[in-house]
């Protein structure tokens, strides 16, 4: 798929999660990420992070609820469902977040940007590559630690993680600069190398997701019911388009799975 | 012949404290020139290299004075990116230097920057790959690649640029022979055919100075001089084991190929004779045992049914890149699931376990280095097993570190922290010590500290296992050598059965002598006594 296809992919995922909390779409919406991430990742430090994001998103889900349910202002049941439900789609979003990191590639993105932002773009680039390269790092370095007894993951020993961690990121991050320079960065006009190209796949799975988005907007502009839980809380109603819209957005899992 | 490189009084240190790592240097390097930089580790080897194209002062601060030209451009009013052109830079450490995650991309970087139309760059970018073998590798991610691979694909997307000025650090340390043979192969027909200037830092110097015209010393105190190869590593000492061979017999001119050696030989001795010195080798028990162990990378099997008896003794493993030498220590050191198969203690049957009856020394040594000190870093592991610190001095002094236990580890050269770390994980005083490509980056000086603390080690019971490229470390240390091809064990015997006969792996000393020969203490006492 084109790396902007993605992009609009991630923003149609995560735009639809932020306009509802019912589950009867968060639900769908998280499956279908997942399903995208396991059909069409690409072997890497992204691929692997994607499991710690999922991780964070659950994590995210149980303490946004428990803090809830026992905080001594509590209202009652209502507000521990709502503060679940607005848990979950804090886990969605992080859950699409990390599928986008596994399936693309932020340096491909890069690529794209017009060629005055490419600074900015480049920050971007580098930041978004941070997570993965980080959590690579953490498991190379608790790999080696154990091999002489040290078991990071203690309090006692964070420093043993911790200070190989930062200290090699930050020489990778000048290595990284340097080799960029040395390899003419910035020097002037830059021109592209075999370009991606928008082939049918892409400019589907695009519109699919452009789609949903404008259903999820058009039901939020009509004030549909059911897009937000409410109080008293209740099963909300399912309206089966906008269901559908959700289920859509596993549409490039199907059409461009990795090749392996 | 106009200079490519000029260097007009130029001194430099990283801080106004900091020791001078060039003081008053003053020399050209010609146009179309293979150049050779050597010296010990930490005399500025990778400084020099990074003055070519700006990346110091421009990327490290510090306190400089005078001025580099390169094809006629100050570095001073130039950065690096705007010599990119002109000059083309491959660091130390390729997998911190990626950009882009596919090679070809990888590849055509530099070539993006430097605006050079799509269609030439396409061109560039084949011609390239063909030039490194790397197009079966061209759609991969370059995180997924061998070390050996990286850097060759680190190479190639500096070479894309189209810079007639190519600087390399350390290019082939993690290269087997014959893929470091290619790869200067290649930058030597660039050179000869095209008038290209290579420079390159090397600390194996029996792989280049074949290839090199002249080179550049890197002597203490910040004095770098530029002669021919025989002159500054005669000024330098050391050199490759012919050199070192000819220096010990009093030899001049002194050889720095085996060609010259080869021919030197054969006056002293007439016809090489059949005297063969058989040094003695220690034998002990096995330790561990592996039984038919298969194992995979995502659906690549890059074991296939190894069977192998470790024992209390040196035990290398050879064979070229990707041929599972790595995965084969993984395996062992419980960092990586066999798919099938099963690896034994002898002493229990269970399988070994990690950090105990097993540890694994990681190449890079960032990756475990962390307390304040350099005693602090191996009490630490003392600590974690619980041993008594009583031990500490032991290690430090078999590591050569005790007059350094109360500095920085990051104030170390980079062959002394390879070896703290080592030391490091060495004791946690685990059965069986696995380590890979232990001498990347290590000078002969360094080497030879870790040749004896793995002798002892193993002297004392322990089965140490090591995976490298380093024929001529196989040669002086391991008891006993197995050979990988494509995840199998195509061989294995003592030292001299394996390497001797072959045209890839023999050392030195056994080119020179027709296999009679392994190690330069044999040569010296059979050429000696004659």
């Amino acid at each position: 798929m084109h790396p902007a296809a993605w992009l609009v992919w991630a923003v149609a995922a995560g735009g639809i999660a932020m306009l509802t909390t019912n589950p009867f779409y968060l639900l769908p919406l998280a499956s279908m990420a997942a399903f995208v991430h396991a059909a069409c990742r690409v072997p890497g430090p992204g691929a692997r992070s994607f499991r710690i994001f999922a991780l964070f998103g659950v994590f995210a889900l149980i303490t946004r609820t428990a803090l809830v349910a026992v905080t001594p202002y509590a209202i009652g049941f209502d507000s521990v469902v709502l503060a679940a439900a607005e848990g979950l789609r804090l886990a969605v979003l992080l859950i699409v977040f990390g599928t986008f990191n596994s399936v693309s590639d932020p340096f491909k993105l890069l690529k794209l940007a017009p060629r005055r932002w490419h600074e900015p773009a480049l920050v971007v680039a580098l930041a978004l590559s941070i997570a993965p390269r980080t959590i690579d790092a953490v498991e190379k370095v608790r790999g080696a630690q154990k091999m002489r007894g040290i078991e990071v993951l203690r309090w006692r020993s964070l420093p043993a993680l911790a200070v190989p961690v930062l200290s090699t990121g930050m020489e990778n991050a000048l290595t990284l600069a340097a080799s960029m320079d040395a390899r003419g960065h910035g020097s002037g006009p830059r021109t592209r190398y075999r370009p991606d190209v928008w082939d049918r796949k892409s400019i589907a799975a695009t519109l699919v997701c452009v789609v949903a988005v404008a259903l999820f907007t058009a039901a939020l502009v009509r004030g549909e019911a059911g897009l937000l839980v409410s109080i008293p809380a209740e099963w909300p109603p399912v309206d089966p388009l906008l269901l559908l819209a959700c289920v859509a957005l596993a549409l490039p899992g199907l059409l461009s799975p990795t090749r392996t | 012949m106009t200079d490519a490189i000029v260097f007009s009084e130029v001194s430099f240190a990283y801080g106004p404290d900091a020791p001078e790592v060039l003081r008053r240097t003053s020399l050209s390097i010609p146009e179309g020139a293979f150049v050779l930089v050597t010296g010990a580790t930490g005399a500025g080897k990778s400084t020099f290299l990074r003055c070519i194209n700006g990346l110091v002062p421009h990327f490290s601060g510090g306190v400089w004075s005078g001025e580099v030209a390169v094809a006629g451009s100050s570095t001073i009013e130039h950065a690096p990116r705007g010599l990119a052109a002109q000059v083309a830079y491959v660091s130390q450490d390729p997998d911190a230097s990626f950009v882009l995650d596919r090679v070809e991309d990888e590849l055509a970087y530099a070539m993006e920057n430097l605006a050079v139309p799509p269609h030439a760059m396409r061109r560039r970018v084949e011609e390239t790959l063909d030039l490194l073998a790397l197009a079966p590798l061209r759609d991969r991610s370059v995180r997924s690649l061998s070390g050996g691979e990286r850097q060759r694909v680190a190479i190639a997307s500096a070479l894309t640029a189209g810079a007639r000025i190519l600087v390399l650090d350390e290019p082939t340390s993690q290269l087997d022979p014959q893929g470091a043979e290619d790869v200067l192969a290649a930058l030597k027909r660039l050179v000869d055919d095209l008038a290209f200037t290579v420079i390159v830092a090397e600390h194996r110097l029996e792989r280049v100075t074949a290839f090199a015209d002249l080179a550049v010393g890197a002597f203490s105190s910040g004095r770098f001089e530029i002669g021919d190869v025989a002159g500054i590593v005669e000024q330098l000492g050391g050199g490759p084991p012919v050199t070192r061979l000819g220096r010990r017999l009093g030899w001049t001119p002194l050889p720095l190929t085996v060609r010259e050696a080869r021919a030197r030989v054969g006056r002293v001795n007439g016809v090489t004779g059949s005297r063969e010195v058989e040094i003695a080798r220690h034998f002990g028990s096995p330790v561990v045992a592996m039984t038919g162990v298969s194992a995979r990378y995502a659906r690549d099997e890059v074991l296939h049914d190894v069977t192998l008896t470790i024992d209390e003794r040196v035990t290398a493993l050879i064979g070229r890149n990707g041929a599972g030498k790595t995965t084969l220590l993984r395996c062992l050191a419980g960092l990586h699931d066999p798919a099938s198969g099963r690896i034994a203690m002898a002493s229990s049957g269970a399988s070994p376990r990690t950090g105990t009856d097993v540890a694994f020394s990681p190449q890079d040594p960032g990756d475990i280095l962390y307390a304040e000190t350099v005693a602090a870093e191996v009490a630490a592991t003392l600590d974690a097993r619980g041993a008594s610190t009583e031990e500490l001095d032991k290690w430090l002094d078999a590591a050569g570190l005790e007059s350094k236990r109360d500095i920085h580890p990051r104030d170390l050269s980079a062959g002394e922290r390879s070896l703290l770390a080592i030391v490091a994980i060495a004791a946690t005083a685990a059965r069986i010590l696995a380590l890979d490509e232990p001498t990347r980056g290590l000078d002969p000086e360094s080497k030879d500290r870790l040749c004896e603390l793995l002798d002892t080690m193993a002297r004392e019971g322990h089965a140490i296992v090591v995976a490298t490229h380093d024929v001529e470390l196989v040669a002086e240390m391991a008891d006993h050598v197995v050979m990988l091809a494509a995840g199998e064990v195509v061989a294995q015997g003592p030292p001299r059965a394996i390497l001797s006969g072959s045209p890839v792996f023999s050392p030195q000393m056994a080119r020179i002598s027709d296999g009679r020969w392994l190690t330069l203490d044999e040569a010296t006492t059979a050429l000696g006594s004659s």
